[in-house]
């Protein structure tokens, strides 16, 4: 599906080519395993100085 | 990278806050209803001053309650 008018690699529907949409999803990972690091860190930290599970 | 293509059939636009608004929807919801179910998080982010008000009440209690024996036994000391 890639658009031979502008004789670039984009594909519709949205018009980016494969390397953007790779490197947005590399960096939504990234994003998401940063964020779910920190929110484990912050069980763990809720887990010994909080009543929780006690 | 598994599904990195997923962005040439989903606008970036539409699905990135999408996605983040469903994370945050997600965990708030979860948060609330931890605050709103249980007893334990809403008295321990009220930090240790409202045990330590209890504590005090209890022992005033315990206090006020203890007296009139004692007070009983002084006058019955007394009467004799």
């Amino acid at each position: 599906m890639a658009d031979a008018d502008s004789g670039s690699d984009k594909v519709w529907p949205t018009g980016l080519t494969e390397e953007q949409s790779e490197e947005i999803h590399r960096h939504l990972i990234q994003g998401t395993q940063i964020f779910g690091f920190i929110a484990a860190l912050a069980h763990l930290f809720a887990y010994i100085y909080s009543p929780w599970l006690k | 990278m598994i599904y990195g293509k997923l962005w040439l059939v989903v606008r970036p636009t539409v699905g990135i806050p999408l996605f983040l608004g469903a994370v945050a929807v997600g965990s708030f919801s979860v948060h609330v209803a931890l605050l709103t179910n249980t007893t334990w998080v809403k008295k321990f982010l009220n930090g240790a001053a409202p045990a330590a008000t209890a504590a005090v009440e209890e022992s005033t209690q315990k206090a006020a309650a203890a007296p009139p024996t004692l007070v009983v036994a002084s006058a019955e000391t007394v009467k004799r």
